[in-house]
């Protein structure tokens, strides 16, 4: 983001559009839950937390380490098998990763003297320590991952600042213009789209505007339900301090734990419940953005306007390239007083589908619903933990029993919907009540709490379970795309046709593992979500070859009718 | 020691004392049926593997499906609205279409007709060889896409053959496109339609309700995978034994599910099936000479039941690899333009039409190199140039020599290695001694063949007719090998006829380009491969046929002429000389006057009035190549010379009318008569021979 030149925006002071500040509930400033040195809890070569991770035991068995998840701790005994089976992996047969790269591994940064000497006088909070630059010259797509475990970056920013309020942004961004700098802003390092990549031949001097330190909730309107917010504010903590005061916002993107609202509207963020409380431009009352030219924002809070387009549609999405989001005021609902989780297992994907459709139709969809293809129910059964009580497990076995010998289902090909309901009681009970009706329309039959509650968990532990392929030469990514009602079942099939053959006609010798799931339905159409992975071995370069293979696969899904992207944003695609 | 010898392996080292199982790739399947019991095979259990993504259904589901698909219920719709029908009747009459159209596949009517079909198969064929590879890679494929079966068409064989593979093997069997001559036939009809023919109306022109039945017909059952779809390219049975162009509307059909993303991919599997004898081949020849084929009737199938104490010889089946659609139009077609309206209601783009035709070429050509030349198409080439026989040393001679050059051009001529050359042409002649004599002297002379039953008395004691036959019958077999030589005859005909010494490249490739344009409706060109086709040729013929060409480019043309280039020129020469003959019947109309137009005529007469004309060119002996007498070669001039714009197309109220426009039809006849001989007779003759004719017929 470059730019020198006049502001032409005028900086606009929100004009007051008869707020009373009575009702308006202040929050008391805490510490966010990612600290401002995020080496010192977050792994620097792969996903999450460093005490959370896959590992093979000494009995050679899969486990995931730590306490803060429900699975950690505890030993997944099938995990093993269905690696091996699945794509091919050897326990003989592992890679570690480079040791941690030190100040010397890592490009000297490029110093714009006149730039830090302002910064220094404006007394912004800001460090070109190398593991402070290294931390923030990346997001989580394969092609960084595995820079960080097997090569270098050839530029990375050479300066981190941590503005701490609205104002400190517009600092730094005037300093910017003025000394011909270069800024990318930085929220939670989530991004799957290279939007934070640093661009090889830039030879100016480029800071990570890193908003983690604007973490606040300025405030709580009870009367409208909106909260005001700075965009540095992750989702986890976002969510659990409004709970504090029995609200909640609702958006629960599957990064929830590390991404922030800055970055939710920077990629036109989805959340799993989206059904009950929108998708995050649905959310959006108010926004701040600061760009090269001047503050951007509407002067006034107000639920819809008619004046011209509407400017939040061109911040949204922007992914850094206009400018940065500084505070956002968002709608906000009571916290339900039910929360359900629940399963339907289809004889087919293709019935699973029909019934999703039927039930976007009647517009009757729980706060999320979702159905897993047969290889992703296999992939959560793997994933399936020793700790099964005798009980729980002797149900599994009569409902096993019930669903292959009464019902004449077929392991290897039923597809499994997995629900959340959100409500009073009366609500979920109606709710439910009426889901597992059109379920049943479809040969669906319900499957249980338990199965629900483990689909979701598996979308939070297997951004984890690919730092452990990556010991044993296995490459894996997620991509999602959005798809007319129509073409979701062709597309789900010749997109995952496309992947297994481009691994063949490329010599992989292994069988390659693609499974997708469709994660959001809405009136008109769904959001498919595809896990792709396969083992490199005997491969000289992964990374390349993945992305040719998942460049065909994007081919084919815009052939099949789909988007580039649902979610993830994709202007760097 | 003798047990440590290679030599113990081998069980029998006499290549003359192996059975004929087993050549070149081709296994006989016939074989195992002469040895094991037939009702046994008839009624085992089979082990079907299907494509991966199949659900599956009987024919009812399928029909059931058809009528309630988006596409057909669309077209249900616009009908009523344009036409004010009810929507009952509406729905009665695709109900009714889908009975006329769709196949009652089932697997007992399969097992019977394979009981009785082995039983005929047998008596009326040695053996049918089929490629293992091909069986083998179809096999595979079956499971993971749809496929499309995509044979040669040359017999009413064709389609009882391609399910008796099918079956044999144990591949799902094929759901057949077929026209609708068979289905006025009592049982025949039904029993086909069990075996898996769906029946297709010749033309259907704007018929909404035809297109979305037969559209989503065919479609539902490429992507269900409920059966491999097999049609023929050709449209119908090439009379003549040389491919026909491609019709493209099947193709476009059953193809349009993979532009339009319905299946990931879809294979098509163009076949060659190789008949040593043709079992229609007097009913060919008496058609091509405009004796209309008997109606297709059971009464008429028992008729000819006689042919069942005939014997035909070998049929060789070969599959050819595959072509993945996928990969034939990467790079050239984007296909989410089909994502903007639904799929039901949009048809294919230009973009992908064309690149189907090129397709339905590159399916031909590759019918076509796969073909299986029997020796006796090399004897019949031969013969073809010495009607007035031959001694069958030198017969030997010429066709040892012709199946050299064959071989040189990439044909696989099916020549058994173990035998002499005397024998193996010996026992050919022996084969086909209804079309040929040898006298004691060892003359080979053809011999006037008798018309079939069905043809009236008086056509038959016509001498130029008979004669006529024996000559067309005989171009049949001759035809089969015309592919591997007509590009070669395209170089070497202008250089034959070549008056200077030397000729550039560049004027022979623009003769070259005028010979492949006026013969495009009687060969296969691919569209724009003319530069390179060209070349080619010209590097084989430098290699193999005595081509020179010296170093600024230009062929010699004294060192080029020798019996090679001049053995192909003749080959080709009937041809020319019908089109000239056409071009001539053409100006003729106007009475020789290039600038008066001519009256126009409906195609059919002027195909008619032509072959009168060649009829009095024969008796008169002033041509002697009785074959232009086949009304293919007529249609195909005119046809070409309707492409070219040399004759323009007039519709009147209902018919289409032909109108030549002679400035131009007197050029192309100056072009032909500038690389090949022609009588010396002038227009105004052939007028007087028109007259004469017509008022003979009177």
């Amino acid at each position: 983001m470059k730019k020198t030149g006049a502001k032409i925006f005028k900086e606009v002071n929100v004009v007051d559009c008869g707020s009373q500040t009575d009702r308006k509930i202040s929050m008391e400033e805490k510490a966010p839950t990612i600290p401002k040195r995020r080496q010192e809890l977050l792994k620097w070569n792969g996903w999450g937390y460093k005490d959370s991770k896959f590992i093979v035991n000494k009995d050679e068995h899969v486990e995931f380490t730590g306490d803060r998840y429900k699975l950690s701790g505890h030993v997944m005994p099938s995990l093993r098998e269905w690696m091996i089976k699945t794509i091919g992996i050897s326990l003989d047969h592992r890679v570690q990763s480079q040791p941690e790269l030190t100040a010397a591994d890592i490009p000297a940064p490029i110093k714009n003297e006149a730039f830090l000497h302002d910064l220094r006088n404006a007394r912004i909070s800001h460090s070109d320590d190398s593991q402070d630059r290294l931390f923030r010259a990346h997001g989580h797509t394969l092609h960084e991952v595995f820079i960080l475990r097997e090569g270098r970056f050839s530029r990375i920013p050479d300066l981190v600042v941590w503005p701490t309020s609205h104002d400190e942004v517009i600092k730094v961004v005037e300093l910017a213009c003025k000394h011909n700098t270069v800024i990318i802003p930085f929220g939670g390092g989530t991004s799957v789209s290279n939007a934070i990549e640093c661009p090889k031949h830039e030879t100016r001097m480029i800071t990570s505007l890193d908003t983690s330190q604007m973490n606040k909730i300025l405030w709580i309107d009870e009367k409208n339900m909106t909260a005001h917010c700075e965009a540095g504010i992750i989702g986890q903590d976002l969510e659990r301090r409004l709970d504090e005061k029995g609200f909640c916002t609702g958006h629960e993107p599957d990064s929830m734990e590390f991404s922030s609202l800055g970055g939710w509207v920077a990629t036109r963020a989805s959340g799993m419940k989206k059904n009950v409380y929108g998708n995050i431009e649905d959310l959006i009352i108010h926004l701040k953005m600061v760009t090269p030219r001047g503050v951007i924002e509407k002067s006034c809070q107000v639920p819809r306007m008619s004046s011209g387009p509407d400017i939040h549609h061109f911040m949204l999405g922007s992914e850094g390239t206009l400018g940065v989001v500084t505070e956002v005021t968002l709608k906000i609902r009571p916290v339900p007083t039910c929360k359900k989780y629940g399963s339907i297992v289809f004889p087919n994907f293709e019935q699973g589908v029909d019934c999703l459709r039927e039930i976007a139709k009647q517009r009757c969809a729980p706060a999320s619903i979702r159905l897993m293809d047969n290889e992703q129910f296999q992939f959560g059964h793997a994933l399936k933990p020793d700790t099964s009580t005798l009980f729980s497990s002797f149900v599994d076995g009569i409902k096993k029993l019930y669903i292959t010998k009464i019902k004449g289902f077929d392991l290897t090909k039923i597809a499994v919907a997995t629900l959340l309901f959100e409500g009073t009681s009366d609500e979920v009970a109606s709710q439910e009540k009426r889901v597992y009706e059109i379920a049943a329309n479809f040969g669906g039959l319900p499957g249980g709490e338990e199965n629900g509650e483990r689909g979701y968990m598996l979308t939070f532990v297997i951004a984890y379970i690919r730092d452990l392929g990556f010991e044993y030469y296995v490459v894996a990514e997620s991509f999602e795309t959005s798809v007319p009602w129509d073409r979701v079942l062709d597309l789900c099939r010749n997109v995952k046709d496309r992947l297994h053959r481009e691994c063949k006609d490329r010599g992989i010798q292994f069988p390659s593992f693609a499974t997708c799931r469709v994660t959001q339905t809405y009136d008109s159409g769904a959001c498919v979500y595809f896990y792709f992975a396969f083992n490199y071995r005997g491969l000289t370069n992964p990374v390349k070859v993945y992305e040719e293979i998942e460049a065909s696969a994007r081919d084919e899904i815009l052939a099949n009718g789909g988007s580039i992207s649902h979610h993830h944003g994709g202007e760097y695609l | 020691m003798e047990s440590q010898s290679r030599n113990v392996w081998i069980k029998e080292g006499d290549p003359s004392k192996l059975g004929a199982l087993y050549k070149d790739g081709y296994e006989d399947i016939l074989e195992e049926r002469r040895h094991t019991s037939d009702f046994r095979w008839c009624t085992r259990s089979r082990n079907v593997q299907f494509y991966q993504y199949r659900h599956p259904r009987n024919p009812k589901q399928i029909k059931d499906s058809v009528l309630s698909s988006d596409r057909v219920q669309y077209a249900i719709e616009q009908v009523i609205q344009e036409s004010g029908t009810t929507p009952e009747e509406t729905e009665n009459q695709v109900h009714s279409i889908l009975d006329e159209m769709a196949h009652n596949l089932n697997l007992s009517s399969v097992r019977c007709l394979a009981y009785v079909l082995t039983k005929i198969i047998k008596r009326l064929y040695r053996r049918i060889y089929v490629n293992e590879e091909g069986i083998d890679t179809v096999r595979t494929l079956i499971k993971e896409y749809p496929v499309l079966l995509m044979p040669s068409h040359r017999s009413y064989t064709d389609f009882l053959v391609m399910s008796y593979l099918f079956y044999h093997y144990d591949l799902p069997l094929p759901v057949i496109a077929a026209a609708m001559d068979f289905m006025g036939m009592k049982f025949v009809g039904t029993l086909l339609r069990n075996c898996g023919a769906f029946f297709i109306r010749r033309s259907f022109g704007s018929d909404k309700l035809y297109w979305a039945v037969f559209t989503e017909y065919v479609q539902t059952q490429m992507c269900n995978g409920d059966a491999p779809v097999e049609f023929y390219v050709e449209g119908t049975r090439s009379r003549t034994s040389k491919s026909l162009s491609p019709k493209i509307g099947m193709l476009k059909a059953s193809l349009e599910p993979y532009f339009k993303a319905h299946c990931p991919d879809i294979m098509v599997i163009p076949i060659t099936v190789s008949y040593d004898r043709i079992l229609e081949e007097n009913l060919y020849t008496y058609e091509l000479l405009g004796v209309p084929k008997p109606k297709e009737s059971t009464s008429g199938l028992l008729k000819a039941r006689s042919i069942l104490s005939e014997d035909f010889g070998n049929i060789h089946i070969c599959l050819a690899p595959p072509i993945s659609i996928r990969t034939f139009s990467e790079g050239k077609i984007n296909r989410h333009i089909h994502s903007l309206s639904p799929r039901y209601i949009a048809s294919l783009t230009k973009d992908e039409e064309v690149l189907l035709k090129d397709l339905a070429f590159v399916v031909i050509l590759t019918q076509q190199k796969h073909a299986v030349i029997s020796p006796w198409a090399l004897i019949a080439s031969v013969l073809m140039q010495k009607t007035n026989g031959v001694q069958f040393e030198e017969l030997v001679k010429d066709v040892e020599w012709l199946k050299r050059q064959a071989s040189n051009c990439g044909a696989y001529v099916d020549w058994p290695g173990n035998e002499s050359p005397e024998h193996v042409i010996r026992t050919r002649l022996l084969f086909h001694s209804n079309k040929l004599t040898i006298s004691d002297e060892d003359l080979v002379e053809l011999k006037q063949i008798s018309p079939p039953s069905h043809v009236d008395n008086k056509t038959s004691k016509d001498t130029i007719i008979s004669t006529a036959a024996m000559h067309v019958m005989t171009s049949l077999y001759r035809n089969q090998l015309l592919h591997v030589f007509v590009r070669i005859a395209m170089v070497t005909i202008p250089v034959n006829s070549c008056l200077q010494e030397t000729l550039s490249i560049n004027s022979l490739f623009e003769q070259y380009t005028f010979l492949e344009t006026i013969l495009s409706r009687e060969f296969i060109f691919q569209p724009g491969k003319t530069r390179e086709d060209f070349n080619k040729v010209l590097v084989l013929l430098q290699h193999a046929g005595g081509l020179v060409i010296d170093e600024e480019r230009n062929i010699k043309i004294k060192q080029s002429v020798n019996k090679y280039t001049t053995f192909m020129s003749i080959m080709f020469k009937p041809f020319l000389l019908g089109y000239w003959v056409v071009c001539q019947y053409l100006l003729s109309l106007a009475g020789g006057n290039l600038d008066a137009r001519p009256l126009a005529r409906k195609a059919k007469q002027m195909r008619i009035e032509t072959q009168q004309l060649i009829l009095g060119l024969l008796s008169e002996g002033i041509i002697k190549h009785y074959e232009i007498l086949s009304l293919d070669l007529i249609g195909n001039a005119l046809d070409s010379l309707v492409d070219m714009g040399v004759i323009s197309r007039e519709k009147r109220i209902q018919d289409i009318y032909f109108v030549p426009q002679c400035a131009k039809v007197s050029r192309i006849a100056a072009k032909i008569e500038s690389m090949t001989e022609v009588p010396a007779t002038h227009i105004t003759d052939f007028s007087t021979f028109i007259i004469r004719t017509v008022t003979a017929k009177l």
